[in-house]
C-alpha cells in the first residue's frame, strides 16, 4: 500500500496532493487553528436513512446555472482507475459513481454510505475477508443502458493493466497478496482474462469480493475511484482518461486538454438513486492554465462573469490580505486536511534519544509556516496523525512555545553542538521552509548542513534507506480517515525496504511493531482509539519526527455560488450540494 | 526571383534539421527521466522500463530521431496491442499526457497565439509607424516631445508590469472588461475582440514605443537624403513626397525587424498569455517543459524556428516589392 503523497507542487499545497482521507469532523466553521482539543469520531453507516436516495435538499438551494472552476494545471486523470489526486476524485464524482462515497451537508457530520452499493458493504462471514455489495436498481449510463456489478469487476480488472497503473491499488493487492499486485494479473487486455481471481458477479446488481487475508477496512477502500463501474464496450483505454463514460449526474460535453472540461446534465441520471449528489446546476466549466495569484485576484474581484465560479487552489500568501475585508472574508473557505507535514529525523543516523528531544523543542513551526504562506497553509502540529482522522485528540507531549524553546535544548545537549544534515527539495516554497528551518535550529544550537534535491526525485533520495541525510521535510495524507493507513506505512519498522520507503524516520522498533499487530487485531470499534494512543506512545518514547503543521486548505468562491462547504472527506469545497444563486 | 525562393527555402530546410538535430540532442541530456514523470506515483523499476518503452525512449538516439522525421513525413504508432496509438502525418509525436497526437495540441493552440500576435502586430505597427512618421514631420514640437516621452516610457517598460496594470484597472478595479478569454473568430468575432483586447493593448503600445522612435529616425535620414529633395524641387505635393517617396524608403528596415518580431511571436507570447490566462502555444510550451513532455517541447521548438525562417524569407521577398533599388536575383 502505497497512499502517499509526496509531491508538492508550487502555491501551497492542493495541487498535486493525493487525497481522499476523510475526516469525520465534529467542526462545523474549521479553519487551520480551530482544531485544538478536538476528537474525531467516524463512521460508517448502514443506516436505511443515510444509504437511500435522493440527497436532502439544500435550503434556498434552486437548480441551473453554470458553476466555473477555475484551476491551475488541468487534472492529470479522469480515468477512475487511474484517479488517485483529490481534486480528480471530486470532479471524478460529478462524471462516475464508486462503489461507497462520503455523505457531507457541510454540518461537520460525514458518513461513509453506499453509492452505486445499497449500502457500505456486507461482511459476509464477519471476517472481514468476503464482502458483498448489491447495486442499487436503477442506475443508468448516459446512453440509458443499466449500470450492472459486471461493469464494476471490469473497471477493477482493467486498473490492473500497467498502461492504466496511476490509481490507488487497495484492492488490487488484496486480491493477489504477496509480491506486486499486478505480477498475477495484468488487465482484461490483450488477452488477459475479463475478471481478476476473488471478484465475483452471481447477478447483474451483486458483485462479491473475496480476499485471502481480513480487510476490515474495505468500506473505506470502496470509496475510492477504482470501483466505479466502466462498461467494456465503452472502455476506449487510454483514451478513457478524456472522456470517461457516465455513470453520474453529469457527462462531459467538451474537453480541451490543459484548456478546459465542459460537464452537462446526464438526463438518464435519476436523484432518486443518489444519496450523496444534489447536482444543483445545469453546467459545470473547468477552466485551466490560470496562474495561481490571477485566480485569486479574479475572486476577489468578484466581477459579475466571475461570481458564478470558484477554485479549488489555495489563496497564495501575497492575496491573502484582500481576503480578511468584508464582502471578500465571506466568501473564503478554510479548514485543516487529511496532510500532516513533519520534519522527519532519520534514526538509523540521530541515534540519541536526548538529539531528537531537543530537535522537538527547537522546531520554530511557526517560521516553518510562515515560509509558505502562513495561517493560511496550516496550523503547527504537535501529532502525527491530522485532526481530520478518526478517534484524533489531541496531545503535546513538549509542550514547547511553538516558537521553539531555547533553554530545553541547551540543557539535553549538555553543551555538544550536532551536527545535521538538513536535504530539502528544490522548489521555490520547499526552499525558503528548510532555510527557515536551517535558521531557527542554528540560532537554537545546532549545525545545519543544506542538501538541497531535485525535486522530482526528493521522495526517491529520502526514501532510500541509507541515505545520507540527517533531517528532511515529508507530508502524508492518508487516503481514508483511519489511523491503518497512517501508523503502520509511516513507523511500522517492518515496512522498511532497501528503496521507496514510506518510514522516513527508519524508526524500526518491535515494541511499536507488537502494538500495531495488536490494534489491528481489535474490534473496528476500538480501533481509532488504539492508534491515537499509539500515535502518543511513538511521539512520548522514541521521538522519530518532529510535528511540523496540518496542512490546510484556503479557497475562495464568487459571490453567487451557494452551499460551498469544505469537504472533509477530500479537503476541498464540496460540489454536491452547491448550487448557484439566481 | 524564382531562383531566389527556391534557395532560401533549401537553406531553411537545412536550417530546420540542424535544429531539430540539436534539441533532440538536448533532451537527450536532461536528467530527469520523463517516464519517470509520468509514471507517478504507484511505479517500479518495471512500470519505468514499459513506460520508456510505449515512449519510444528506450531505443538509442538516432533510431529515435530516425523514428520522428519518418513520422513527419508518413505517421507512426505507439504502443502495442490493445493500447496502440495512431499518429497520422505528419506525426510531430505523441503526447501520452494529453493522450492526443502533438500535431492536434499545437493547432489547436496556434490559432490562440496568433490572434494575440496578429492583433497586437497591427496595433503597434499602426501606432508605431504613424506616431513615428508624424514626430519626424512636426520635429521639434510639442507634438514630437510628447510622442517621444510616450514611446520612452512604453519602450522601457514590461509586458508583465504594463499587462498586470491594466488588468487591474480594467478589469479587477473597475471591470469596464471582462477577463481576457480566447473564443475562436469563426465562432463569434466580437467576443474574439472583445477576450483579446487586453493582449493587444498591452503587445501594442509596448511594441510601438519601438517601432514609432525607429520610424522616426527612419524618416528624418530619408527626409534628407538627395532624391527627397529632388522629389520636391520637381513639384510634388508634400504629401506625395511623404507617402509614395520618404516612407517607402524608410519604412525597409522597419519591415525586417516587423518581419523578426511577428516571426518570433508566433514561436509563443509565453508572459502575455501567462499574464492574461491565454492558452496559447507559449504557455503549452512552458507546461511542456516543467511535465518533460518532450514530444510537444520538440514539437513548438520546431514550429518556432519555422516561423522564423519563413518570417526572414517573406521580409526578402518583401524588400524587393517595397524597394526598387532591391533586386533578388
Amino acid at each position: 500500500m502505497r497512499a502517499r503523497t509526496r509531491t508538492l507542487t508550487t502555491g501551497v499545497l492542493a495541487a498535486a496532493l493525493v487525497a481522499a482521507g476523510c475526516s469525520p469532523t465534529t467542526d462545523s466553521g474549521g479553519g487551520g487553528g480551530d482544531d485544538k482539543a478536538k476528537t474525531q469520531t467516524g463512521s460508517i453507516s448502514y443506516e436505511a436513512a443515510d444509504n437511500k436516495g435522493p440527497a436532502k435538499a439544500v435550503d434556498g438551494a434552486a437548480k441551473g446555472g453554470t458553476l466555473t472552476i477555475m484551476q491551475n494545471s488541468d487534472f492529470e486523470h479522469l480515468d477512475p482507475a487511474r484517479n488517485y489526486v483529490n481534486v480528480q476524485q471530486v470532479a471524478g464524482g460529478l462524471l462516475y459513481r464508486a462503489l461507497n462515497g462520503y455523505k457531507e451537508d457541510g454540518s461537520g457530520k460525514m458518513l461513509l454510505v453506499g453509492d452505486l452499493a445499497t449500502d457500505p458493504g456486507k461482511d459476509v462471514n464477519k471476517d472481514c475477508k468476503v464482502w458483498e455489495f448489491t447495486l442499487r436498481a436503477g442506475v443508468k449510463y448516459e446512453d440509458g443502458s443499466p449500470v450492472t456489478s459486471k461493469d464494476v469487476a471490469y473497471g477493477i480488472a482493467r486498473s490492473f493493466a500497467s498502461n492504466l497503473n496511476e490509481g490507488p491499488h487497495y484492492i488490487q493487492q488484496w486480491l493477489y497478496p504477496g509480491g506486486a499486485y499486478n505480477a498475477k494479473y495484468q488487465g482484461p487486455y490483450d488477452g488477459g482474462k475479463p475478471v481478476p481471481d476473488g471478484i465475483e458477479t452471481p447477478d447483474d446488481r451483486t458483485i462479491r469480493f473475496t480476499f485471502p487475508e481480513a480487510h476490515c477496512d474495505m468500506p473505506y477502500a470502496a470509496a475510492l475511484p477504482t470501483s466505479a463501474p466502466v462498461p467494456a464496450a465503452k472502455d476506449t483505454r487510454a483514451n478513457y482518461d478524456l472522456r470517461p463514460f457516465s455513470s453520474g449526474p453529469y457527462k462531459v460535453k467538451s474537453y480541451q486538454r490543459d484548456v478546459a472540461l465542459e460537464l452537462e446534465r446526464n438526463p438518464n441520471w435519476d436523484p432518486n438513486t443518489d444519496p450523496l449528489r444534489n447536482a444543483y446546476p445545469d453546467a459545470i466549466r473547468f477552466t485551466f492554465g490560470l496562474e495561481q495569484a490571477q485566480i485569486a485576484e479574479r475572486l476577489v474581484a468578484d466581477a459579475p462573469a466571475d461570481q458564478t465560479a470558484m477554485s479549488w487552489t489555495d489563496v497564495p500568501p501575497a492575496v491573502l490580505p484582500r481576503t480578511t475585508t468584508a464582502g471578500v472574508v465571506e466568501r473564503v473557505v478554510k479548514g485543516p486536511t487529511q496532510y500532516v507535514w513533519v520534519l522527519n529525523i532519520n534514526t538509523q543516523r540521530v541515534t540519541d534519544l536526548n538529539v531528537r528531544k531537543a530537535l522537538n523543542y527547537a522546531a520554530d513551526k511557526d517560521a516553518a509556516l510562515k515560509a509558505i504562506g502562513g495561517q493560511a497553509a496550516g496550523s503547527p502540529a504537535t501529532t502525527l496523525m491530522s485532526p481530520t482522522t478518526a478517534g484524533w485528540k489531541k496531545y503535546d507531549v513538549f509542550n514547547a512555545p511553538v516558537t521553539g524553546d531555547k533553554a530545553k535544548v541547551t540543557e539535553l545537549l549538555g553543551g555538544k553542538r550536532p551536527k545535521l544534515v538538513l536535504a530539502h527539495s528544490n522548489t521555490e516554497l520547499r526552499t525558503q521552509q528548510a532555510e527557515a528551518i536551517r535558521k531557527n535550529l542554528t540560532d537554537m544550537g545546532f549545525d545545519i548542513v543544506m542538501k538541497p534535491i531535485e525535486s522530482s526525485s526528493y521522495y526517491d533520495e529520502v526514501g532510500r534507506k541509507n541515505n545520507p541525510y540527517d533531517l528532511y521535510i515529508g507530508g502524508w495524507g492518508s487516503d481514508w480517515p483511519t489511523g491503518s493507513t497512517i501508523i503502520p506505512p509511516l513507523y511500522d519498522g517492518r515496512e522498511i525496504v532497501a528503496e521507496g520507503n514510506n518510514n522516513l524516520s527508519y524508526l524500526n522498533e518491535p515494541s511499536i511493531s507488537a502494538e500495531v499487530d495488536r490494534v489491528r487485531s481489535l474490534p473496528a470499534a476500538e480501533q481509532d482509539v488504539g492508534w491515537m494512543a499509539l500515535d502518543e506512545k511513538i511521539m512520548r518514547e522514541y521521538v522519530p519526527v518532529v510535528p511540523l503543521y496540518y496542512d490546510a486548505t484556503y479557497e475562495l468562491h464568487g459571490s453567487k455560488v451557494g452551499n460551498p462547504f469544505l469537504s472533509d472527506a477530500f479537503g476541498i469545497i464540496s460540489l454536491n450540494g452547491i448550487y448557484l444563486k439566481q | 526571383m524564382f531562383r531566389f525562393v527556391v534557395r532560401r527555402l533549401l537553406v531553411a530546410g537545412v536550417t530546420l534539421a540542424v535544429i531539430s538535430l540539436i534539441t533532440f540532442g538536448l533532451f537527450f541530456a536532461v536528467p530527469s527521466s520523463p517516464a519517470k514523470v509520468m509514471c507517478g506515483k504507484n511505479c517500479t523499476a518495471e512500470d519505468i522500463a514499459q513506460v520508456e518503452q510505449r515512449l519510444g525512449i528506450d531505443q538509442p538516439l538516432p533510431r529515435q530521431y530516425a523514428d520522428f522525421v519518418k513520422g513527419i513525413f508518413v505517421g507512426r504508432t505507439y504502443g502495442s496491442g490493445d493500447f496502440q496509438q495512431d499518429c497520422p502525418a505528419p506525426c510531430l509525436g505523441y503526447s501520452f499526457r494529453n493522450n492526443q497526437p502533438v500535431t492536434e495540441i499545437v493547432a489547436q493552440r496556434l490559432p490562440v497565439t496568433f490572434s494575440i500576435v496578429f492583433g497586437g502586430a497591427v496595433l503597434w505597427l499602426a501606432l508605431g509607424v504613424s506616431l513615428g512618421m508624424l514626430s519626424a514631420l512636426r520635429r521639434g514640437t510639442a507634438f514630437d516631445r510628447a510622442a517621444i516621452g510616450v514611446t520612452l516610457a512604453g519602450a522601457s517598460m514590461q509586458v508583465y508590469f504594463f499587462g498586470l496594470i491594466l488588468l487591474y484597472l480594467l478589469v479587477y478595479a473597475t471591470g469596464l472588461l471582462p477577463f481576457p478569454s480566447y473564443t475562436p473568430l469563426t465562432e463569434n468575432p466580437a467576443r474574439w475582440a472583445v477576450g483579446l483586447l487586453l493582449p493587444w493593448m498591452t503587445l501594442g503600445f509596448l511594441n510601438s514605443a519601438l517601432y514609432a522612435r525607429l520610424s522616426r529616425a527612419q524618416m528624418l535620414e530619408t527626409l534628407s537624403e538627395d532624391f527627397v529633395r529632388t522629389a520636391r524641387a520637381k513639384g510634388l505635393s508634400s504629401r506625395q513626397v511623404h507617402l509614395r517617396h520618404a516612407l517607402r524608403a524608410a519604412i525597409t528596415p522597419i519591415v525586417t525587424i516587423a518581419g523578426l518580431d511577428i516571426g518570433s511571436s508566433l514561436g509563443g507570447t509565453f508572459i502575455t498569455e501567462t499574464i492574461f490566462g491565454l492558452q496559447g502555444l507559449g504557455k503549452a510550451t512552458v507546461e511542456a517543459v516543467q511535465f518533460l513532455n518532450l514530444p510537444v517541447v520538440m514539437a513548438t521548438v520546431l514550429l518556432a524556428a519555422v516561423f522564423i525562417v519563413v518570417a526572414n524569407i517573406v521580409v526578402d521577398v518583401l524588400y524587393a516589392v517595397i524597394d526598387p533599388r532591391v533586386r533578388l536575383s
